[in-house]
């Protein structure tokens, strides 16, 4: 039974669940960009003019915060050069030219019986394989399930997909459950536990009942049902909700001995071990008014998002926004010509439709923002005091632990930018830390130079 | 082949929001404050809507004047106002003259709500202050009941005392007042006051929409039970039949479901909330049975409003993460703290 937390909304679902998955044709040419992690970007380790396999390694940095690049088809590479990155700006990508033969690499073979139960062979296969959190942090896996070794003795995998619109973990659970139990058993395995919980929310009934008749009990796997509610997949709400521990204000889920990987990841974890294929493809949603339709779609990274609404049939109303990921936790991309990535969980195109946004926001001090807040923060005077660039009185209300899932910015009758306003202030909070740093290490410095001075 | 461009909207996140918006909340207020209405028409006639009426429209002229006369974006369409409007008429006696809640709007409006900046800014409940205005101003008016329909037949005058103010005087109440006449609205009182069921009513449906908490009206209204329960009685009265005439007559529920729960003037947190409504139940039975007044509802509203944002800074609630012995432990250090600065000092 999962345990309940404070707040959370129940936005408009919009899910299409029963649209089934097509998969969507790689274009003429991918543009693989080279950071598509969090942590150090990659170094492109091919160059112009080599033809390159589907799945051979095409980008790789030996920083431990980091996790290597690989070719999403097979033909020759054309460029490599600043193109759009999904999250803004431009940045080195490698641009192929697909051949359409998806000639296999044979670099990283299926891992052999003996392996497969080994918990180092499965970790540096995960670093290899490049995965990294596809729910759309993007955090590397190897690196998380290892900096957790010691310290976590729950391991979750994540699979409430609260996020309005995406269907895309639902469809894999639907598609491979077998595949995905195996991917979270080597999960568990890599991280020296007999236990996983997966955390499935109740609106996905079909899948819950699916994963339970291939025996989850025989890959260490526990299903546990859990209440529909948004933001159910946020870490520390899952976290809450399976085992009943809180995270604390500023710690990490390791600090309550917990790691919570998503379902995407389980299920890429098992292509890389079981059939070595490394991550370069994923299942996502696109969806919104523009688009005028729901569409499942399996896509290979690097795919231009234009190319994907001209294979999806195109767009029936002008869009005026282009989502990354869910509605309520996605951001927002500005150009077209930008392509999918590992962590793109959704696609959303957006007109005035969705808007709901109005000219003069107002707070009627109606407090609907403190009963949705899931981390018990007071909104409404975070924002008050951030009006008023009162810093002290914005860290009494702890505005740096707010885990921006958007729900107080939902409700809000006033529509004012809750949400938007916390992030701003936590990007004003650490420019005002790196001044201060900065200006304690000039002193430090004069200090040090007076000393010298004094000493001669 | 050309290819299309496309320009974006820069987004805030989230890119979706509730349909609710502030006029859909407004709205609800005006539904759940229909049957308290339909009682009024019932007892005083529909006569007694010419003061409701005036005291809506003037209410939204001011709020529209003045937002025009000084060049501020309109804001008559979240229809604040006509809850405002709705609410002053509601405190008035039925037999109010057409004009004195257009008097009271215009100190509701402009003075209590517009000129501390609008919805949401104001410190006192705009109707609560414009009904203290029209009390101080026209006591004599204020103070006059209309005899409702239910108890014509009963009685000859056309207006009557209120069982609150047979009570102050310690008189017993008529015998035709039962307590169940009392409960569905067949007494003398504001218009809009005098039907507990209609107002609990409208207060079950503010609940269920999630427009209000259950914390200020169940504490408001439980602290004046246990109160007048203990302070109560007298050579006419069991303590039993003071409290439950307490409960029944005067503003109490209109106070507790619709004016104490103000958004702009009572606190956001649930503690705070607590606070509050137990405060306006205290202050409520002081003035009632200490007091110079037969009621005190609308006084011991308007003194918490005062308090609402101190509320609020007091009672800040514990985050997500942090455990009650984190808290006792944060407040240990400190005091460790404070005690080694001191011990230093006096070193």
């Amino acid at each position: 039974m999962p345990f309940k937390y404070h707040g959370g909304v129940h936005p408009n679902y919009m899910k299409a669940p029963d649209v089934p998955v097509i998969s969507i044709t790689p274009p003429p040419q991918v543009v693989v960009p080279m950071a598509q992690h969090i942590g150090a970007p990659c170094k492109p380790i091919v160059a112009v003019g080599d033809y390159v396999t589907m799945g051979q390694k095409i980008g790789d940095n030996p920083a431990p915060v980091s996790a290597p690049i690989h070719s999403p088809v097979s033909g020759k590479v054309i460029a490599i050069e600043p193109r759009p990155h999904p999250l803004g700006d431009n940045i080195p990508a490698v641009v192929i030219e697909n051949d359409y033969q998806d000639t296999p690499c044979t670099d990283l073979a299926p891992l052999t019986e003996a392996e497969l139960q080994d918990q180092e062979a499965i970790l540096t296969r995960i670093r290899e394989a490049g995965i990294v959190g596809m729910g759309g942090a993007m955090f590397p896996t190897a690196f998380k399930i290892r900096g957790g070794l010691g310290k976590v003795d729950t391991l979750i995998i994540n699979g409430a997909e609260c996020e309005p619109y995406l269907n895309g973990d639902h469809w894999t659970m639907r598609l491979h459950p077998e595949e995905l139990l195996k991917g979270i058993q080597l999960a568990r395995i890599a991280s020296g536990l007999d236990k996983a919980y997966y955390g499935i929310e109740k609106n996905k009934q079909d899948a819950i009942d699916l994963l339970n008749s291939k025996n989850p009990a025989q890959y260490g796997v526990e299903i546990v049902p859990e209440e529909v509610k948004y933001p159910q997949g946020g870490e520390k709400l899952q976290i809450k909700a399976i085992t009943n521990r809180e995270v604390k204000p500023g710690g990490l889920p390791a600090g309550v001995g917990c790691n919570v990987i998503s379902t995407q990841t389980a299920y890429a974890i098992y292509r890389a071990c079981y059939e070595g294929v490394p991550c370069y493809q994923r299942t996502l949603t696109m969806g919104g008014s523009a688009l005028g339709k729901s569409v499942n779609a399996t896509v290979r990274v690097g795919t231009p998002i234009r190319y994907m609404v001209e294979q999806v049939g195109g767009f029936v109303k002008e869009p005026r926004k282009i989502v990354l990921g869910g509605p309520m936790m996605g951001l927002i991309c500005s150009n077209i010509d930008a392509v999918n990535i590992k962590g793109t969980a959704g696609l959303l195109f957006f007109t005035e439709e969705e808007d709901r946004n109005v000219e003069n926001p107002t707070c009627i001090h109606c407090g609907q923002c403190l009963q949705v807040c899931p981390m018990k923060l007071e909104p409404v005077y975070m924002y008050k005091y951030f009006q008023k660039r009162d810093f002290e009185k914005m860290q009494k209300y702890h505005i740096l632990d707010c885990i921006e899932c958007g729900c107080c910015s939902y409700n809000c009758p006033g529509r004012l930018p809750l949400t938007h306003t916390f992030k701003t202030a936590k990007l004003l909070f650490a420019a005002r830390a790196a001044e201060e740093k900065a200006r304690a290490e000039a002193a430090a410095k004069e200090a040090e130079a007076k000393k010298e001075a004094e000493a001669k | 082949m050309t290819r299309k461009e496309y320009t974006f909207d820069a987004g805030y996140q989230p890119q979706v929001r509730a349909k609710r918006g502030t006029s859909n909340i407004m709205l609800d207020v005006i539904i759940a404050l229909i049957p308290a209405i339909c009682v009024g028409v019932w007892q005083f006639g529909f006569k007694a809507l010419i003061p409701v009426c005036t005291s809506v429209l003037s209410c939204v002229f001011f709020e529209w004047a003045y937002r025009k006369l000084l060049h501020k974006h309109a804001t008559i369409g979240d229809l604040s106002a006509v809850v405002t409007g709705l609410l002053l008429a509601m405190t008035l006696p039925a037999n109010a003259p057409f004009w004195l809640p257009i008097i009271g709007a215009l100190f509701a409006i402009v003075f209590v709500k517009q000129l501390y900046g609008g919805i949401g800014t104001n410190f006192l409940n705009p109707a609560l202050a414009g009904r203290a205005f029209l009390f101080a101003s026209y006591a004599m008016l204020m103070t006059q009941w209309t005899t409702p329909n239910g108890l014509k037949g009963s009685v000859d005058a056309i207006t009557m005392a209120t069982p609150l103010s047979s009570m102050k005087a310690g008189v017993a109440l008529p015998e035709y007042f039962t307590v169940a006449d009392m409960f569905i609205g067949r007494m003398p009182g504001c218009f809009g006051e005098i039907s507990a069921a209609a107002l609990l009513l409208g207060g079950i449906y503010l609940i269920c929409r999630k427009v209000i908490t259950w914390h200020i009206p169940v504490a408001f209204i439980g602290t004046v039970a246990v109160l007048s329960l203990i302070f109560g009685g007298g050579s006419e009265y069991s303590h039993v039949d003071w409290m439950v005439y307490n409960l029944l007559s005067g503003g109490l529920m209109l106070g507790a479901i619709f004016m104490a729960t103000d958004y702009s003037t009572s606190p956001t947190g649930f503690n705070a909330r607590l606070i509050y409504g137990a405060g306006c139940g205290i202050l409520t039975v002081v003035i009632r049975r200490f007091g110079g007044y037969p009621e005190g509802v609308s006084f011991a509203i308007l003194i918490m409003n005062c308090c609402a944002w101190f509320l609020d800074q007091l009672t800040q609630r514990r985050q997500f993460g942090v455990s009650r012995e984190d808290v006792k432990a944060k407040k240990a250090a400190a005091k460790a703290a404070k005690k080694e600065a001191k011990e230093a000092a006096a070193q």
